[in-house]
């Protein structure tokens, strides 16, 4: 006779367990790769609005960097000509870093020493900090504060008591306004504004004997021209006349653009001859009279037009000397890029404030693509789990421990979503990389910030997996809990 | 019928063997969607070691529900189940799965097969819980298949059988792991005449080689000539208990009437 010994049901080892939940996930290779699919849109779909705002804001640093790096030209012309207003040095001094060259260069037409420089500069941003409060104001609150006072104005109006009186009264009942200064600092910058106004003045009258030591060597040639060769003699002119001009790296750079400048100015002025007007004519098809200057550039890209464009500009008279083709083709690819730089700046505007320096805007996408990534991914699992509630009641029929439908759940939703996760991520970053490059052109590739990117995948698998796994183990510990004949009957 | 017997002779047969599985005033009422079925009302019964039973009843009387509970798949509303003494009710869950495992096999109306299982991998199932190794489960398997006739089918999915081949491979799964008890909710319903007869023989032999307790909800008339007592059941009541030999004389008293 077979009687009944009851006894404790051994688990299962973990080897059979894995095993038996490997099976499982093979033989519903169909339903599970429906799951999985879920997952990838999912997560491709957060991977790829992470990737894009990574990039973007990689991006976004880097194309401010090389814009400035492309105005040094600028800068520099423009120092070699004017001592530069009042305001003009505060806002410099503010923003530069203690270790830069324009910081030195400014204490030594200061003649002050470092703490004074330190002051000097803590002042600065005191005032710039007082300017940008007021900018930042619509006309009718500001009118009420300092009526049309702007600029170092503003420090002159306000030394008045009365004047003062009537922008403390508006301040105070502007309510949506907060001046992040008390009014005994602001009374201290404003006490200090003689001195600074002296110590400016110093600054000014050095840069100015400065500029006319430069004049002195330019003999007739202008500015720019002179600056063509910055890297040579033209720049131990300008250190002697006391500027601080870096022979090593912005001597070069200077003279590159500087030369860059004149030959782009050329070009453009060769246009307005006839034979050079009549060559882009016929290229782009048109009258000579509807030619401008981006049929120009656009044609010389290529190094066949810009050969024959020289030879018409031999025609026309004009002295080539320099230049050759693929100079032409270079500046003007030059101006492509320049483009692509001011386009990236538009399109980057909003970067570098709100979550992870991704801008508020693309912050705040994140935010919805991680919330729709997340109910995705806990719907689809959760509905696959539901729906295997009469296996899971059929299994503990047949002998199944809790805790083994448990860990083939949680084996099972891991697998599904590491598998998902990283398609997702891959899927999602590559798109993501594309559309970037599509938007910034390739010459952005360097700026693209493949660390973040990469933890930014690996972030999303992460997130992938365990809210699949969440998902998953919590309606089958539901079902592995009941009686299974409770868990056959639920829906 | 079963009243003509003098109660002192079924008691007399009766105690001396072992008490298996006994209900104690089983109730099991449902409540689905605010609307409270009672599909049991109050069944105490003594299954014996060794016995083979057939239960019997209109559809709807409680036959699936009454298997559930004594075969420990669900809990009872009122009363409770002892299976070899032990209260059911107090088990852990450990105990359960092992009980469900090795001690009792169940064959459902609704066959419960695991529908992305091929039909050796459902025989399997049981006793890879119960911790045997794949290949000896594998040719314990073939072997359960090669007994129910479907040997040549292992790899068939259940959707890709006939009702009558799924339920007999829901009836090799149940005898995986060698129960000592098994539950049986009409495995003939969906088998020709033949397999039916090749089915019964199968319990028949396990009941009287093995010692296997069977316990078999029928509507099958045959089932009255292997088993060893009837049991009716109307209404989630016990209708009336007879032993083979009172009822085989009434010719066509199969629904208790
Ligand atoms: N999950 C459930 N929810 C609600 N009521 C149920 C449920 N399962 C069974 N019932 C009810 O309990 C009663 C008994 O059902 P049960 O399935 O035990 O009958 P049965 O005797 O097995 O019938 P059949 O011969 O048709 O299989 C029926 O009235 C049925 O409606
Ligand atoms: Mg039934």
């Amino acid at each position: 006779m077979k009687s009944i010994n009851i006894a404790d049901q051994p688990w299962l080892s973990m080897r059979r367990t894995i095993s038996i939940t490997v099976d499982g996930i093979r033989y519903r290779l169909f339903r599970a790769s429906v799951t999985v699919a879920v997952i990838v849109v999912a997560v491709a779909f957060l991977m790829n609005i992470l990737a894009e705002s990574l990039i973007k804001r990689s991006v976004a640093s880097n194309t401010r960097e090389r814009i400035d790096t492309s105005r040094v030209i600028y800068n520099w012309s423009a120092k070699l000509s004017s001592p530069g207003s009042q305001e003009s040095i505060i806002i410099e001094v503010a923003n530069c870093s203690p270790d830069s060259d324009l910081y030195r260069e400014t204490q030594r037409f200061a003649a002050m020493n470092d703490e004074d420089m330190a002051a000097f500069q803590t002042h600065a941003q005191k005032i710039v900090f007082i300017f940008d409060f007021f900018n930042s104001l619509d006309y009718a609150k500001r009118r009420a504060m300092i009526h049309t006072a702007s600029g170092l104005e503003i420090l002159n109006r306000l030394r008045s008591p009365e004047n003062m009186e009537q922008f403390k009264l508006a301040l105070s009942r502007i309510r949506s306004v907060h001046f992040d200064m008390s009014y005994d600092e602001l009374d201290a910058v404003l006490a200090k504004g003689p001195e600074i106004r002296k110590q400016i003045g110093t600054i000014i009258t050095a840069r100015r004997k400065a500029i006319a030591v430069i004049n002195k060597t330019l003999k007739g040639k202008t500015v720019l021209e002179k600056l063509a060769t910055a890297d040579g003699p033209f720049g131990d002119t300008i250190r002697q006349a006391g500027f601080i001009f870096d022979a090593d790296q912005t001597a070069p750079l200077v003279a590159d653009q500087a030369q860059r400048l004149l030959d782009i100015l050329a070009l453009e002025e060769s246009m307005e001859e006839r034979p050079t007007r009549q060559l882009i004519a016929q290229q782009a098809n048109i009258l000579p009279a509807d030619v401008n200057v981006m049929m120009m550039w656009k044609y010389l890209d290529g190094k066949r037009f810009a050969t024959r464009y020289l030879e018409k500009m031999q025609e026309a008279g004009i002295t080539t000397e320099g230049l050759a083709p693929e100079r032409l083709v270079d500046l003007a690819q030059g101006r492509k890029e320049n483009a692509a730089l001011l386009r990236a700046e538009r399109l980057t505007l909003d970067a570098g404030k709100g979550v992870l320096g991704l801008g508020e805007r693309l912050g705040w996408l994140l935010f919805v693509s991680m919330l729709v990534c997340g109910i995705g991914i806990t719907n689809a699992m959760m509905m696959a789990v539901t729906e295997r509630f009469n296996e899971i009641a059929t299994l503990k029929c047949l002998g199944a421990l809790d805790g083994f439908i448990m860990i083939m759940f949680v084996l099972e939703s891991c697998f599904m979503g590491i598998v998902g996760g990283i398609i997702g991520a891959i899927l999602g970053g590559v798109i993501g990389l594309g559309r970037m490059l599509a938007a910034f052109g390739v010459n952005f590739l360097g700026a693209i910030p493949i660390g973040d990117i990469i933890v930014g995948m690996l972030m999303s698998v992460l997130l992938g997996t365990i809210l699949a796994a969440v998902a998953a183990v919590l309606p089958s510990f539901k079902a592995a809990r009941l009686a299974p004949m409770e868990a056959m009957r639920v829906e | 019928m079963a009243e003509t017997t003098p109660q002192s002779d079924a008691a007399q047969k009766n105690a001396d063997r072992r008490i298996i599985i006994r209900t104690v005033g089983l109730k099991k009422s449902y409540l689905m969607k605010g609307v409270l079925t009672e599909a049991l009302r109050g069944m105490d019964i003594e299954i014996f070691q060794g016995e083979f039973i057939s239960v019997m009843g209109p559809s709807g009387s409680g036959k699936s529900t009454f298997f559930n509970m004594i075969g420990a798949l669900d809990s009872p509303s009122v009363g409770r189940v002892f299976i070899d003494e032990v209260d059911v009710a107090q088990l852990t869950a450990e105990e359960l799965a092992y009980l469900r495992c090795h001690k009792i096999g169940y064959i459902f109306q609704s066959y419960n097969l695991i529908k992305y299982m091929t039909a050796l991998e459902n025989v399997t199932t049981p006793m890879a819980f119960g911790g045997v190794m794949p290949d000896e489960a594998r040719s314990r398997g073939m072997g359960l298949l090669d007994l129910v006739g479907l040997k040549e089918r292992w790899h068939h999915r259940p959707i890709e059988m006939s009702g009558g081949q799924q339920q007999r491979v829901a009836i090799a799964r149940s005898l995986s792991n060698n129960p000592s008890v098994l539950l049986c909710d009409e495995p003939t319903a969906n088998l020709d005449l033949h397999t039916g007869q090749e089915i019964l023989e199968i319990l028949q032999r396990l009941n009287k080689e093995k010692g296997v307790t069977v316990i078999c909800a029928t509507h099958d008339h045959r089932m009255m000539n292997i088993c060893d007592r009837l049991m009716w059941i109307r209404d989630g009541k016990i209708d009336r208990i007879a032993d083979r030999s009172d009822v085989h004389i009434e010719v066509g008293g199969i629904d208790g009437h």
